[in-house]
């Protein structure tokens, strides 16, 4: 490592916070109520523990192997092509998470406020904004998403804060749901929004104390796990679940129905505005990852000069998906077999390096 | 052999830059950096003993120069001697008096003793020049630059040394109020432009050993002294070396300003942002250096860099430390208020009348509809054509002569914006808006950071045109990017708020009463960080007199503080 290792715990928390808390915020609570109606929470606790036992796994691995990220163990643990070839597939997964959560949020800027604009040209700002950062190092990503994180959780706290008083408890029950056939695919559904906790595996090679890694981990999921279960309560108890299911982004209706007496009626806007903080340290997550995983992938030296080469690419996948609705089956689509390379491909490395009794250098921990 | 070609090596060390690497190179090919074409011609030659030969290469050199004065005299009505000096830049009244005098009148205790060659050197610095400032030099480049740093030069037949004493006066200032950082309560001394009485007055602010001045020489033609200041056991020495490393790798002609220094050396040369703090005051330098900044002072500026910095200080006053810890916050917070003001206020105008009208208050939104009718341009053209006049009319102000500046803000702001808006090019609205801004512009009181604000706000100004508030929030994620990947000596520019320090964030927004602020900013890497004693506060109830039973008037007055 030609870098410090300066990342600390609170760093690492933001950053896997920030990350999960993204564009998929708008379209969580429709998520749920499809899945299993007023069991919409349940279905989103239980998405939050697969993706806990997945956030676990890559943790794990990484506490293991210290000084590696994923892409470098990994060739460690199952042999230097059937590595290669599952590392292309989680980079070219990344790649198309990327361009979708830009265009996801282009969508809904051009629904919501720019009616005019181009779907074109907020997406690609939207990229710009996360690859320009995407050159610099580490330090200045953690430093970055430390600095946003309150931009981010605090609207999102004020509209649950302020909705509560619409809120109808009857609506969340009960607690089971009605339907239980297509719980499971719900389920993964919400668990692929917390894929961007994958960005840990290049994290705990820069972090100073990488064994602290796992309470990180808890924190992060905790704290936007509980986010996450908020938003699903406040719109289920708002709405109820039939009239959910005839909205495509709930958390902006949410948002919209909130106001705060005379001074702010129109709390969507300012909503929406601020959330491209929370869209943009997602993007600038997974961009990052991109970049990173490239260069460790051709053995570069630095990423800076993918950043800018990825930029086309990213831009010719988000604009694929014609609509928004074939986005969305895109999404879905791709987030739930997401789920194999970004849970099931960590379990088996783990399994394999315990099995072979594999582990990293020791490191120099310094701090 | 005359030429000194500055080589590839020095070039590269020099410029860090790539950039600018292959220009220069070509450059260098048929010119090298303007040399000091007079001295290159002696500049190795050493001193004969001949008084003819020696005075004949000084008069080569200076010779032309009316004010070059050469005085041949006896020492001690002996030896033939000249004293060599020039003499718009030296103290007549020394000369005469400690120079001339003695060395013309046999001290008392050596009436009639005969004093050889040999003795003589010994005699003339020990026991006859009564100046505290005398040395001997025999490389005769060394005493031509003594002179024209204002020094008188005594040479003497069949001595191979010359004597050159230090007789520079030049007028300089008194030192006044600081006119770019003006405080209310607080100290009123400001820099000039001499390093000598700057440096005096950090002296007598900081009377310790623990003061560190390390001098050097910047500009072939100005050779112009520069001064980093640091107190040694409080700021990191890596820092101190860094910053030394980057001063001796500048070679430039002319150094007539530490703005030149700050160019060359800050971190990233592109930034709106300045990554190097200028202060004209000495109580401002004094608390940096205190905090383990380095202070880099250079002659003929009447400002001192400081660095590292954050962006934290570009809001900061000496006052807010200096007054209650609630006044100093409650200042704070209104600068800050005022910076967000001047960033912020004309683009989430344009936005929300372009594209959120949803957002203005109904009663509101008639005024501003009706305000608007008469004008033809949209929101964004309005909006940038009457920053555009404001920039104009700032930069007039600060270049016209004062007698006339008054009297043109005033005509500029009253009678154009009236005029503005009567003839339709601009809603009243607009013009209030603008105003705002231009205020709390002013507000910021570092101009350099003010300056950065100046130029960001017409990007997010145009990004409100273009996106709306969404286009707001764009450039201000921008910026906050920028600001977060920037980096000043290694210090990230928006500790301690990201890469988070609680004891930090004590002094950003408000500023912490004094004694909760007990450890240095940790993000400088002090070498010692403890800046109180033990005890905590500086005064407790506990200490207080104990009052008499039943007498309230008088345990009142007991209660004030005693020292």
């Amino acid at each position: 490592m030609n870098q410090l290792r300066e990342i600390t715990v609170i760093q690492t928390t933001c950053i896997l916070i920030s990350t999960i808390i993204g564009v998929g915020v708008l379209p969580l609570p429709l998520f749920g109520v499809k899945a299993a109606d007023t069991g919409a929470p349940l279905v989103t606790f239980l998405a939050i523990m697969i993706a806990f036992l997945g956030l676990w796994v890559i943790t794990k691995l990484g506490i293991r192997f210290p000084n590696q990220s994923i892409i470098q163990y990994s060739e460690t643990i199952i042999g230097k092509w059937p590595a290669r070839i599952c590392n292309f597939l989680v980079i070219a997964f990344f790649l198309l998470l990327t361009g979708l959560g830009a265009r996801e949020f282009g969508e809904v800027v051009v629904t919501a406020v720019l009616r005019e604009t181009p779907i074109e040209v907020t997406v690609i700002v939207m990229l710009l904004m996360a690859a320009i950062p995407a050159r610099n190092d580490i330090n200045i990503f953690s430093y970055i998403h430390v600095f946003f994180l309150p931009v981010i959780l605090s609207p999102g706290l004020i509209i649950v804060a302020l909705s509560l008083k619409n809120a109808n408890v009857l609506y969340l029950q009960p607690l089971w749901g009605h339907d239980h056939k297509v719980m499971i695919l719900g389920i993964l559904t919400i668990a692929a929004l917390f894929q961007g906790t994958f960005i840990i595996t290049i994290l705990i090679p820069y972090m100073r104390r990488p064994k602290k890694a796992m309470k990180a981990s808890l924190w992060a999921i905790g704290i936007a796990g509980t986010f996450y279960l908020l938003i699903v309560i406040a719109a289920v108890s708002v709405f109820g679940p039939e009239e959910i299911k005839q909205l495509l982004w709930p958390t902006l209706e949410l948002a919209r129905t909130t106001s705060w007496g005379r001074v702010l009626q129109r709390l969507d806007v300012i909503f929406l505005v601020v959330w491209v903080t929370a869209v943009f340290t997602t993007l600038y997550s997974s961009y990052l990852f991109m970049a990173f995983s490239i260069s460790q992938f051709f053995h570069l030296r630095d990423h800076k000069m993918l950043s800018y080469f990825l930029l086309p690419l990213v831009f010719v996948i988000a604009m694929y998906p014609k609509n928004s609705l074939k986005m969305y089956e895109v999404i879905v689509l791709v987030g739930t077999f997401g789920l194999i390379l970004t849970i099931i491909y960590p379990c088996v490395l783990l399994v394999m390096a315990i099995l072979r009794k594999q582990e990293g250098h020791r490191t120099i921990e310094n701090g | 052999m005359d030429v000194v070609f500055i080589t590839y090596d020095r070039s590269e060390k020099y410029l860090k830059s790539n950039f600018f690497k292959k220009n220069k190179n070509k450059n260098k090919q048929d010119q090298e950096i303007t040399p000091d074409q007079m001295m290159k011609k002696n500049n190795r030659s050493k001193l004969t003993g001949k008084l003819d030969e020696t005075i004949q290469i000084i008069k080569s050199l200076l010779g032309e120069n009316d004010d070059f004065v050469i005085r041949h005299f006896h020492i001690f009505g002996h030896y033939s001697a000249a004293m060599v000096y020039l003499s718009h830049i030296v103290d007549h009244e020394v000369v005469n008096r400690d120079i001339l005098k003695p060395l013309m009148n046999v001290p008392n205790h050596l009436v009639n003793k005969m004093i050889n060659l040999t003795q003589l050197e010994d005699v003339l610095l020990n026991e006859t020049l009564s100046h505290s400032k005398t040395h001997i030099e025999n490389d005769i480049g060394k005493l031509i630059s003594a002179l024209l740093h204002g020094k008188t030069v005594i040479v003497i037949e069949k001595l191979d040394k010359a004597f050159h004493i230090d007789t520079h006066k030049v007028e300089k200032r008194a030192v006044t109020q600081p006119e770019t950082e003006q405080v209310i309560l607080g100290p009123r001394e400001g820099y000039i432009e001499s390093i000598v009485t700057n440096l005096a007055l950090l002296r007598n602010r900081l009377p310790t050993a623990d003061l560190k001045v390390k001098t050097m020489t910047i500009g072939r033609l100005t050779k112009t002294k520069v001064a980093i200041c640091y107190l040694k056991g409080i700021a990191n020495e890596s820092l101190i070396k860094e910053v030394e490393k980057r001063l001796s790798q500048i070679d430039i002609d002319v150094l007539l300003d530490v703005g030149y220094l700050e160019q060359f050396i800050e971190d990233n040369h592109y930034s709106p942002f300045p990554q190097i703090q200028t202060t004209e005051r000495p109580d401002k330098t004094v608390a940096s250096l205190a905090e383990g900044r380095v202070a880099i002072i250079a002659d003929g500026s009447p400002f001192a860099l400081i660095a590292p910095v954050v962006f934290h200080q570009f809001y900061q006053t000496t006052e807010d430390y200096s007054s209650r810890f609630l006044m100093g916050s409650f200042m704070r917070m209104a600068r800050v208020l005022a910076l967000v003001f001047s960033l912020f206020f004309p683009g989430i105008y344009v936005s929300m009348i372009s594209f959120n009208p949803e957002l203005i208050p109904t009663e509101f939104a008639v005024a501003v509809a009706g305000g608007r009718a008469g004008v033809p341009y949209p929101a964004v053209v309005e909006v940038l054509l009457m920053e555009v006049s404001m920039e104009v009319l700032r930069e007039a102000t600060v270049r016209l002569p004062r007698q006339v500046g008054g009297a043109l803000s005033i005509v500029g702001v009253l009678v154009i914006g009236q005029a503005a808006v009567e003839a339709g090019f601009a809603s009243p609205i607009t013009v209030v808006f603008i105003a705002l801004t231009t205020i709390g512009s002013f507000a910021t009181p570092a101009y350099t950071a003010a300056f950065a604000l100046r130029i960001l706000r017409f990007l997010i100004i145009i990004l409100a045109g273009i996106f709306g508030l969404y286009g707001v929030v764009v450039g201000v994620i921008f910026i906050f990017n920028h600001m977060l990947s920037l980096k000043s000596f290694g210090v990230p520019f928006m500790s301690p708020m990201s890469p988070g320090n609680l004891q930090g964030i004590k002094d950003t927004g408000v500023r912490a009463p004094l004694w909760w602020m007990y450890k240095r900013p940790s993000f400088l890497h002090p070498t010692n960080e403890v800046r109180l004693g033990t005890s905590p506060k500086p005064f407790q109830k506990a200490q207080s007199v104990p009052s008499v039973e039943g007498n309230q008037l008088t345990q009142e007055e007991k209660n004030e503080p005693t020292p």
